[in-house]
C-alpha cells in the first residue's frame, strides 16, 4: 500500500497520542487510585429495600476513627436521608441504591457522580475535608418531577458533629396520686464514648445528671417527681442532652378520667 | 444540456427528495422544540407547564438524532450507491418498500410521542431518546422504533443487492469509494442495531405490553449502549462521506488518499462497537475491568478520525493549490468560501474538531466522573451531531439539492449567512452547555436551578451562562428555519441554470494503491465479530447472571456453571491484571 511521508507521520504522532491518553488515564485510576464505580457490592432486590438491614432506615454511621457509612435511598423524587451529615476530616463510603427507576446520586460540582440503577447498589468512598454545604441532584432523566429531585449533603466541622439521638417519653396526663416519668434515651451512634449532661426540667423542679453513653448504644435513663408536688394543672417540662432538647407539657389532674387505659402514651419526639 | 443527477437517474432523485424532505420536516420540528427547550432551561420563556418539557424533549432527541440524521443518511446513501455504480436497486418496489416502512416507524414512534401533550388521548412516551426502563413508554414507541430499524436493514440489503449485481458484470473491479463507504457503514449498523433490537423486542416491548412482569435494567441498558456508540457513528459516517467524496471537489480538488479512506472505515466497522460500556462509567453492576477495556477501544476510534482531519485538509490544500494558493498558509484563502456548500462542511469539520477534543474528556473514565449527565453533554452532542453531522448535511445539500431537482439554488448569499449563522448559535450554544456542564448543571432537566444551593461559578455568572444558551438557542432556530425555507424555495424553482457538474474527480491515489484485501467485506465482518464477542459476551453473561435475565422478580436464567465460572476467571484475570499494573 502507499502511503505518504507526511501521511506516515500524521499515523505515527496519532498513534502516540492515542497511548498517551490511554497511559495517562491508566495511572489517573492505578497510580493515584482513582477508583470508579464497580460492582463490589452483590445486587439487591429492589421492591424490598424496606427489608434490608442498609436500607430500610437510610442512615450515616460510624464505622471506623474517622470512617463513615452513608445508606441512601433515591426514589422518585427525593433522596433519604436528606440532608445527609458527616463531620469535617471524614472519609465516607456512600451506598446508593433506587427503589424505582434509574436516577443519580451527584453531588453538584465535584466528581462524586454514580448512576443508581434498581437492583445495583453504587459505592464510592470520598474524602470529605472541609466543611460546607452542598447539593444532590438526581442527573438522570426519572419522570414528571426529575428537576424537583434534589438533596443536601452537610459536612460539619468535626467539633460541631455528633450522631447523638434524644427522645423522651412522657404521659400527658398524670393522676394527683401517681409520679410523673420521663422516659430519656439517648442513642450515640458515634463509637466514641459520648461525655454529657443531661439537664432536666419539670415546673419548678430541676434534675441534673452526668452520664456516659458507650460508643454505638444507647443510655435509658427515667427521672420522676411526684405528681403532689407539682400539684393539679398544666406544667412545662424539658430535657436537654448538648444541643438536643425535647419538651412537652404534662397535666395532673385529680384523678385519670379513664380508668380502663392507662396506657396513654403522650409526649414524644424526638431530636 | 445540463448534466444533473435528475436528468440520468429521475427514479432515483424521487426517492431521494422524498427521503430529504422527511429528513427536513423532522429537522423542523426538532429545531422548534430545540428552541424551547433553550428557552424553558434558562426560564425565558415557559409556555409550557416543566412536567411537559420532557415531551417536548424526548421529540427533540427522537426527531433529529433518529428522523433527520437517518432519513438523511438514507437519501445520501442512495445518491452514492447509484451514482458510484451508475446502476439502479434491481426492484425500485423494494427501495420504496423500506422508505415506506421507514415512514410508518417513525410515524408511529411520533404519534407516541405527541400524545404525549394532550391528555385526551391516553398515549405518551416521556421516555427520552435512550428509552431506559423501567421508565416505560407506550408499546406504539417501542414498536415505531424496531419498524424504522427493520426499514433501514433493508435499505442496507438493497444497497447490497445492488453491489452484488454490479460485480456479475464488473467481477475484477475494485469496488467503488462510496459504495465501498455505504456497504461498511451499514455492516457497522447491522453488528451494533442488533443490541438495541434485541433490547426492544426480547425484553422492553414484551414488557410493555404487560406479557412479562419485569426486567432487568442494567441488561436493557447495556444493550442501548452496546448499540448507542454506533449509531453516533452511523449519524458521522454520512457527513464523513460527503467530506472524502465532496468536499475536495468543491475545494478545486480532488481526495487525497482513497486506500486511507477505506481504511477509515474499516476501522469504523471494527471499533465502534466494543465501546458502548464507556457511556456507562458510573454504572454500578459492571466490574471496572470492563470498563476499562471500553475506554482503551475508545481512544483507539479516535484513529480514524484523526486519519480523516488529515485527509480533509490534504484535500482542501491540494485543490486550494489547484485554484492558484501559495504559501504556507496562504492557500487558505484561495479556498471558495463564497461557496455554501464549501464553508459549511468546512466550519462542520472545524466544529467537529473541537468537539472531538471534549470527546476525548468524555472517554477519560475518571474526568468523566465530573462531565458525565452534565450540561457538558449536550455541549458535546451539539459540536458533533448538532453541527459536525447536520451543518455537513446542510451545506451538502446546497449541492445536491440543485442536482436532484435540477433546480437552481435560491439565495447563495442567504445560504452563506445560514451556514455562518449556524456556526455563531452554535459557538455561543455550546460555550453555555460546557461551562455549564462544568460547574454541575445536570442536562435533561426543565429547572436545572435548585433551592438548596447555587452553583460556585469562578468566571462569568449562571445569568450570562442562560443568556448565551438562550441567544445561541434562537440563532440556531433562524438559521434552521432559513436552511428550510431555501430548500423549500429551491424545490420550486424552475428557472433552472446550468448548475454545477456532478462528475467526481479521481483521487490523487487511487485505489489500485492498496491491497485488495481491503475490500474483503467478509474477512472484516468476521474480524469485527470477534471483537463484539470479546468486549461484549462476558459483561452481558455477567450482568444477567446478576440481575436475572428478566430482572430480579423472575427466576435467573440457567446461565450455565461454566459461564459463571469462566465469567469469574476473566474478571478475576482483568482485576490481578489491573491491580499488578498499579505496583
Ligand atoms: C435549533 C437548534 C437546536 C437547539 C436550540 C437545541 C437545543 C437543545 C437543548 C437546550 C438541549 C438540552 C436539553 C436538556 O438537556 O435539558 C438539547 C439536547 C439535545 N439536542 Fe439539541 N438543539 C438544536 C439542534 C439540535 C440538532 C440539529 C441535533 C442533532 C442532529 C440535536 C440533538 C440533541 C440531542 C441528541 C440532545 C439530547 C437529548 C436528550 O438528552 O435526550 N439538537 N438541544
Ligand atoms: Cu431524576
Ligand atoms: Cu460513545
Amino acid at each position: 500500500m502507499k502511503i505518504h511521508t507526511y501521511e506516515k507521520l500524521w499515523l505515527g504522532a496519532a498513534m502516540v497520542l492515542i497511548v498517551g491518553f490511554i497511559a495517562t488515564i491508566t495511572y489517573g485510576s492505578v497510580g493515584l487510585g482513582i477508583t470508579m464505580i464497580g460492582d463490589d457490592e452483590p445486587a439487591i432486590e429492589p421492591d424490598a429495600l424496606d427489608e434490608d438491614e442498609r436500607f430500610a432506615d437510610p442512615r450515616v454511621e460510624h464505622v471506623g476513627e474517622n470512617e463513615y457509612e452513608a445508606y441512601v435511598v433515591a426514589r422518585t423524587f427525593l433522596f433519604q436521608p436528606d440532608p445527609i451529615e458527616v463531620p469535617a476530616n471524614s472519609e465516607v463510603t456512600f451506598y446508593v441504591t433506587s427503589t424505582d427507576v434509574i436516577h443519580s446520586f451527584s453531588v453538584v460540582g465535584t466528581n462524586t457522580n454514580t448512576m443508581v440503577i434498581p437492583g445495583e447498589i453504587s459505592t464510592m468512598t470520598v474524602e470529605l475535608d472541609e466543611p460546607g454545604e452542598h447539593g444532590v441532584i438526581c442527573n438522570e432523566y426519572c419522570g414528571s418531577g426529575h428537576h424537583n429531585m434534589e438533596g443536601e449533603l452537610h459536612v460539619v466541622p468535626e467539633d460541631e458533629f455528633d450522631m447523638t439521638e434524644l427522645e423522651v417519653e412522657a404521659d400527658d396526663e398524670v393522676a394527683e396520686g401517681d409520679e410523673v416519668a420521663l422516659n430519656v434515651s439517648i442513642e450515640n451512634g458515634m463509637l466514641d464514648d459520648l461525655e454529657t449532661t443531661i439537664e432536666a426540667e419539670i415546673g419548678e423542679e430541676t434534675f441534673e445528671e452526668d452520664v456516659t453513653v458507650e460508643g454505638d448504644s444507647t443510655y435509658e435513663t427515667t427521672i420522676t417527681v411526684d405528681a403532689a408536688d407539682l400539684g393539679e394543672g398544666d406544667h412545662d417540662w424539658s430535657v436537654t442532652v448538648d444541643d438536643y432538647e425535647d419538651s412537652d407539657t404534662v397535666t395532673v389532674v385529680d384523678e385519670l378520667e379513664d380508668d380502663g387505659d392507662d396506657e396513654n402514651d403522650g409526649g414524644d419526639g424526638d431530636e | 444540456m445540463s448534466n444533473t443527477f435528475v436528468d440520468a437517474y429521475p427514479r432515483q432523485s424521487r426517492l431521494i427528495r422524498q427521503a430529504f424532505l422527511t429528513s427536513f420536516v423532522a429537522l423542523g420540528v426538532g429545531a422548534f422544540f430545540g428552541l424551547l427547550q433553550a428557552l424553558h432551561r434558562t426560564d425565558i420563556w415557559r409556555p409550557i407547564e416543566s412536567s411537559t418539557y420532557y415531551t417536548v424533549l424526548t421529540g427533540h432527541g427522537v426527531f433529529l438524532v433518529v428522523s433527520f440524521t437517518i432519513f438523511f443518511l438514507v437519501g445520501v446513501y442512495q445518491w452514492a450507491v447509484t451514482e458510484s455504480l451508475e446502476r439502479e436497486p434491481v426492484d425500485m418496489r423494494f427501495t420504496w418498500f423500506w422508505y415506506g416502512a421507514m415512514v410508518f416507524g417513525t410515524l408511529l414512534a411520533a404519534i407516541a410521542i405527541l400524545a404525549g401533550f394532550t391528555d385526551a388521548i391516553d398515549i405518551s412516551a416521556d421516555v427520552l431518546f435512550t428509552f431506559y426502563a423501567p421508565l416505560q413508554g407506550h408499546p406504539l414507541f417501542y414498536i415505531g422504533l424496531v419498524i424504522f430499524v427493520v426499514g433501514t436493514w433493508l435499505a442496507g440489503a438493497d444497497w447490497f443487492r445492488t453491489w452484488w449485481a454490479w460485480t456479475k458484470d464488473n467481477p475484477d473491479k475494485r469496488i467503488p469509494l462510496p459504495t465501498f463507504m455505504v456497504l461498511t457503514t451499514m455492516i457497522m449498523w447491522y453488528i451494533s442495531s442488533i443490541g438495541v433490537a434485541a433490547s426492544i423486542i426480547l425484553f422492553i416491548l414484551p414488557w410493555s405490553i404487560g406479557l412479562i412482569e419485569s426486567l432487568n435494567p442494567t441488561l436493557t441498558r447495556t444493550l442501548f449502549w452496546y448499540f448507542g456508540h454506533p449509531v453516533v457513528y452511523f449519524w458521522l459516517l454520512p457527513a464523513y462521506l460527503l467530506w472524502y467524496i465532496l468536499l475536495p471537489k468543491l475545494s478545486g480538488g480532488r481526495l487525497f488518499s482513497d486506500p486511507l479512506a477505506r481504511v477509515v472505515f474499516i476501522l469504523f466497522v471494527l471499533l465502534s462497537t466494543p465501546v458502548g460500556i464507556h457511556h456507562q462509567y458510573l454504572d454500578p453492576g459492571i466490574a471496572e475491568g470492563f470498563k476499562y477495556i471500553a475506554m482503551t477501544n475508545t481512544m483507539f476510534l479516535l484513529l480514524p478520525s484523526l486519519l480523516t482531519a488529515f485527509t480533509v485538509v490534504a484535500s482542501m490544500e491540494h485543490g486550494a493549490r489547484q485554484r492558484g494558493g501559495t504559501g504556507y498558509l496562504g492557500w487558505l484563502k484561495a479556498l471558495p468560501w463564497r461557496e455554501p456548500a464549501f464553508t459549511g462542511m468546512a466550519l462542520a469539520g472545524l466544529v467537529f474538531a473541537f468537539g472531538g477534543f471534549t470527546g476525548i474528556v468524555n472517554a477519560g473514565m475518571n474526568i468523566n466522573y465530573l462531565v458525565h449527565n452534565s450540561l457538558w453533554v449536550p455541549g458535546h452532542i451539539h459540536t458533533q451531531v448538532g453541527t459536525a453531522v447536520a451543518l455537513t448535511f446542510m451545506a451538502g445539500s446546497y449541492w445536491l439539492i440543485p442536482q436532484l431537482t435540477g433546480n437552481r439554488l435560491v439565495g447563495r448569499g442567504v445560504a452563506l449567512f445560514q451556514v455562518l449563522l449556524w456556526f455563531v448559535g452554535i459557538v455561543f450554544m455550546t460555550n453555555s452547555m460546557y461551562r455549564g456542564g462544568l460547574i454541575g448543571m445536570p442536562r435533561r432537566t426543565a429547572e436545572p436551578e435548585y433551592d438548596g444551593f447555587e452553583y460556585e461559578i469562578a468566571a462569568g455568572s449562571v445569568g450570562e451562562l442562560n443568556v448565551q444558551l438562550a441567544l445561541g438557542g434562537v440563532l440556531l432556530f433562524v438559521s434552521a428555519l432559513l436552511f428550510l425555507s431555501l430548500m423549500l424555495l429551491t424545490l420550486f424553482n424552475n428557472d433552472s441554470e446550468p448548475i454545477d457538474e456532478r462528475t467526481i474527480p479521481a483521487p490523487l491515489s487511487g485505489p489500485e494503491d492498496s491491497p485488495a484485501v481491503l475490500d474483503n467485506l467478509k474477512l472484516w465482518v468476521a474480524i469485527a465479530a470477534v471483537l463484539v464477542v470479546l468486549a461484549y459476551v462476558v459483561p452481558l453473561a455477567s450482568i444477567a447472571s446478576r440481575g436475572g435475565l428478566f430482572g430480579p422478580d423472575v427466576s435467573p436464567f440457567p446461565v450455565s456453571l461454566e459461564t459463571i465460572v469462566s465469567v469469574q476467571f476473566i474478571t478475576t484475570v482483568a482485576e490481578s491484571l489491573l491491580a499488578n499494573l498499579g505496583r
